[in-house]
């Protein structure tokens, strides 16, 4: 089974994405915060895909996403970034921290799957 | 509500409170990024959830006012006092969609709608209609008109014709070129499909995590150029990308051709291998290249090329780093408030009662124990009681809130009400991490609210009044808690005009409250604004004074188990202290017993216990160690028949600083005590507080001692003042 990481400080959104990817059959891991989250990578978790938001309380999705590609384990991992600023500057910058691609909230399930279809190796 | 709706909406409160909170201290920073940051963080959360949830009103709101706050973190529009009220006036507005959510109802009524609208139309007017909120609609794909181009016939196929580039971080950002290429074969057929590796250098240059290919494709779809283009949308910006549509003209495949960083000969050969064009259209696309080159260089090629070709956008590194640092500092803190699990009150709720019948059961087994006196089995018991007394403390642990929260919100009605009331007053909130139980913190909301109310009201004094009683312009007000013996205090303190003793008792002999003449201490005459229907505001102001309402809070109070008192130097400031348990549902108790009922003395409370000399005949105190200790019988109060036996015994209890003996017959000992709430009926019984079940399955009353005190003291007045005799039963 494939995991994903889901990490959001919104407890509304960790709950309704991963009711979805559940559904969907992935397994998933969930972090309300970079940090917590960013220990478990550091810890070596299992995942194949990355999700994380961006505007986070604490340490933010971009900087999160360049730690986690720091580390050897997580180079080539898949990193989808959740936003609703479709302003190209945030994409540009997660893009440049070695996100791989983002999903616009609020997103349908079938929105929501096909991206994660897309990265997902 | 299903379980989204309600994370949501518990969520979404918690978002409005930091909202409300950063904007309040953006009065005083008015440019800080990090609170900034925190506002806007706060509505773009609330936003994204309401999205996820699908509740349209609530996001069809805060959309503005999240436009409105990034701008404002963007430094496009500054924040002033106008603007802050305005938004504060937003995240109330805020505040009652997600009502209307909880509520149940689909929308809200015309009367909030128009309010909203009315906000939303003030946000617009003032402060994003120079450059309107166009950020609603996200950037499309360029259209497909994009490709017109001078001459040339139609190329005779029905496919689009892709090309495409991977930049080189492709690999390295997580992405997998194939996954592409499969995505796009879930909206149509590849029907052929050619790698370039052109770009590859060789070997020993070669960096292996780099990404050198490039496809072009052959693609049967009936999807449009803007589906097609949304596949790449993760790459588009370090990759290079065309798309034609089928029967694009030839001058376009030429123009591609000459954008493409490959020869022409090269890409000629392979547009033809996988049909793109036939050699004939092949040759004659290149013939007119070269012959209207020098005059179509100039317009016709620059143009789609920059067009479609997306150039590379990479932010600084520097800007990005020093935005890093700066938030590694508060990142720390924040994480560790966050490390919370989130779940249901009503699962605590649930565990906490099974402990109660925890506490109860063990209660049986130990008496069934100690009456079987079996040592071993004594031991034992007695081991597990230890235990479920551990759980109890754990389980009631888990239902402690801090109480800053609540402290939190009344910046806000300081600020609001001192604006009204044009006075100016400082909150200085202390002891917000003092805990205790989420029920008492729910319900302790309103009179708190009434009491920083009335201080900011009728306590603190017009800035012109204080400058004149020389005191600074400023007034101050105080909300403290902390833990005093097995209860928590919460004080509200101000530095205002104090209370008129002399005022209040005139008012109180208006009343009939007290007797004229009659010496009353000064606690005493304080604690009559909290008789019913007293106020001494000869004007009645639109917050309180409405003579209702002290009366209610230390109604409210009680009901808590909890007392309010007050006190106050004139021309110095009022203090208001609250005392509540620490928790509703379990407490240790000591158990007694008069004629043949149990009752339960809260422990705290119990300050010692100690024979009855005989002979106190009808006195109603005893001498404590040179101190008069003033006492109820509990046989009297509660007309208990029967003779006394001839030992009896007197728990000396305190509260508030009083004590009082309660004279029983048998002292049973330390007991855990569930407490189960009275019925409605015996709702306005003085003197008990509740009930429990005893280990053997009778039921014991739990004394409330506060009342009992009261009554004790005030006997012993009524004694010692009037005449002997006249003793209180638990009025009804």
């Amino acid at each position: 089974m494939k995991t994903i990481f889901l990490v959001d400080d919104s407890a509304t959104i960790l709950l309704s994405i991963s009711g979805i990817l559940t559904k969907a059959g992935y397994g998933v891991e969930k972090a309300n915060n970079a940090l917590e989250a960013l220990k478990k990578f550091q810890a070596g978790v299992k995942v194949d895909l990355l999700i994380t938001d961006l505007n986070m309380p604490g340490m933010n999705g971009i900087d999160f996403i360049k730690e986690v590609r720091k580390l050897p384990a997580y180079r080539f991992l898949p990193i989808l970034f959740l936003t609703t600023e479709s302003q190209q500057t945030k994409k540009a910058e997660a893009k440049a921290a070695g996100a791989s691609g983002w999903i616009v909230k609020p997103a349908t399930a079938d929105q929501l799957l096909s991206t994660i279809k897309l990265v997902m190796r | 509500m299903d379980e989204i709706t309600s994370v949501f909406v518990t969520e979404s409160r918690e978002q409005l409170e930091a909202m409300e909170a950063a904007l309040l201290q953006l009065e005083d920073q008015p440019t800080d990024a990090d609170i900034l940051g925190a506002v806007f963080r706060a509505a773009h959360t609330i936003k994204g959830g309401a999205g996820v949830i699908e509740c349209q009103f609530l996001v069809a709101f805060t959309h503005v006012v999240e436009s409105a706050l990034d701008k404002l973190r963007n430094g496009e529009i500054a924040a002033n006092a106008d603007l802050i009220a305005l938004l504060l006036a937003c995240s109330d507005h805020m505040g009652h969609l997600i009502g209307v959510l909880e509520s149940g109802a689909a929308a809200p009524d015309d009367g909030l709608r128009a309010d909203g609208d009315a906000l939303l139309a003030r946000l617009q007017r003032d402060w994003l209609s120079a450059e309107g909120a166009q950020d609603a609609t996200p950037p499309v794909a360029a259209p497909d008109e994009a490709l017109e181009s001078s001459g040339g016939g139609a190329v005779e196929t029905d496919c689009w014709h892709i090309s495409l580039r991977f930049g080189p971080d492709v690999l390295k950002n997580g992405m997998d070129p194939l996954s592409f290429l499969r995505y796009l074969g879930t909206l149509g057929r590849i029907e052929r499909l050619e790698t370039l590796a052109d770009a590859m250098p060789p070997a020993d240059e070669m960096d292996p995590e780099a990404c050198y290919l490039g496809f072009e494709i052959s693609f049967a779809s009936s999807a449009d150029k803007a589906a097609i283009e949304q596949v790449f949308d993760f790459v588009r910006d370090e990759c290079v990308l065309h798309i034609l549509p089928p029967r694009s003209k030839l001058a376009d495949y030429i123009q591609l051709m000459m954008a493409l960083p490959e020869d022409n000969m090269r890409l000629g050969e392979i547009l033809v291998r996988i049909g793109a064009l036939t050699q004939a259209e092949l040759d004659e696309g290149l013939r007119a290249q070269s012959a209207g080159s020098e005059n179509a260089e100039e317009d016709a090629v620059p143009a789609p090329l920059g067009e479609i070709l997306v150039e590379q956008r990479v932010v600084q590194p520097e800007l990005v780093e020093a935005a890093v640092v700066k938030q590694k500092q508060v990142t720390d803190k924040k994480a560790a408030e966050a490390r919370l699990i989130r779940i249901q009150a009503d699962k605590l709720d649930r565990l906490i009662d099974l402990v109660g019948e925890l506490v109860i059961a063990g209660a049986g087994v130990n008496l069934l124990a100690s009456r079987a006196g079996h040592a071993d089995l004594t031991e034992a018991t007695s081991i597990v009681s230890r235990l479920v007394e551990s759980i109890r403390d754990s389980a009631l642990q888990l239902r402690m809130v801090q109480i800053g929260e609540t402290f939190n919100r009344f910046n806000r009605v300081v600020r609001d009400v001192s604006k009204e009331l044009g006075k100016d007053i400082e909150l200085v909130i202390s002891g917000g991490e003092t805990e205790l139980d989420k029920s008492v913190v729910e319900k302790i909301g309103d009179p708190l609210m009434h009491l920083v109310r009335n201080a900011i009201d009728h306590g603190i004094e017009a800035p012109e009044v204080r400058v004149e009683r020389s005191k600074p312009p400023r007034g101050r007000l105080e909300l403290n808690a902390y833990h005093d013996s097995g209860s928590i205090v919460i004080e509200i303190v101000d530095d205002g005009g104090g209370l008129n003793r002399e005022k209040i008792a005139r008012k109180a002999v208006e009343r009939g409250l007290i007797q004229p003449g009659h010496t009353l201490s000064d606690q005493e005459v304080y604690a009559l604004i909290f008789e019913a229907g007293f106020s001494t505001v000869d004007q009645v102001s639109n917050l309180s004074g409405r003579g209702v309402g002290m009366d209610v809070v230390k109604r409210n109070i009680q009901s808590l188990r909890g007392r309010v008192e007050v006190d106050s130097h004139e021309g110095r400031g009022t203090r208001f202290s609250i005392r509540l348990p620490l928790t509703l549902a379990i407490i240790d108790g000591f158990l007694v017993d008069a004629g043949s009922a149990g009752y339960v003395i809260p422990l705290d409370m119990v300050v010692e216990c100690m024979e009855l000399e005989a002979g106190g005949g009808e006195r109603n105190y005893l001498n404590l160690r040179g101190e008069v200790l003033p006492f109820i019988r509990l046989r009297e109060l509660f007309e208990i028949p029967g003779e006394p036996p001839r030992r009896e015994n007197v728990v000396v209890v305190k509260s508030a600083g009083q004590k009082a003996g309660i004279v029983v017959d048998q002292l049973l000992g330390e007991f855990q005590t569930v407490i189960k709430p009275l019925g409605h009926l015996f709702r306005n019984l003085r003197g008990i507080g509740g009930s429990t079940i005893l280990g053997s399955g009778e039921v014991a009353l739990i004394l409330d001692v506060q009342a009992l005190v009261q009554i004790a003291a005030r006997d012993e007045e009524r004694s010692l003042s009037y005449s002997p005799g006249g003793r209180s039963g638990v009025a009804g």
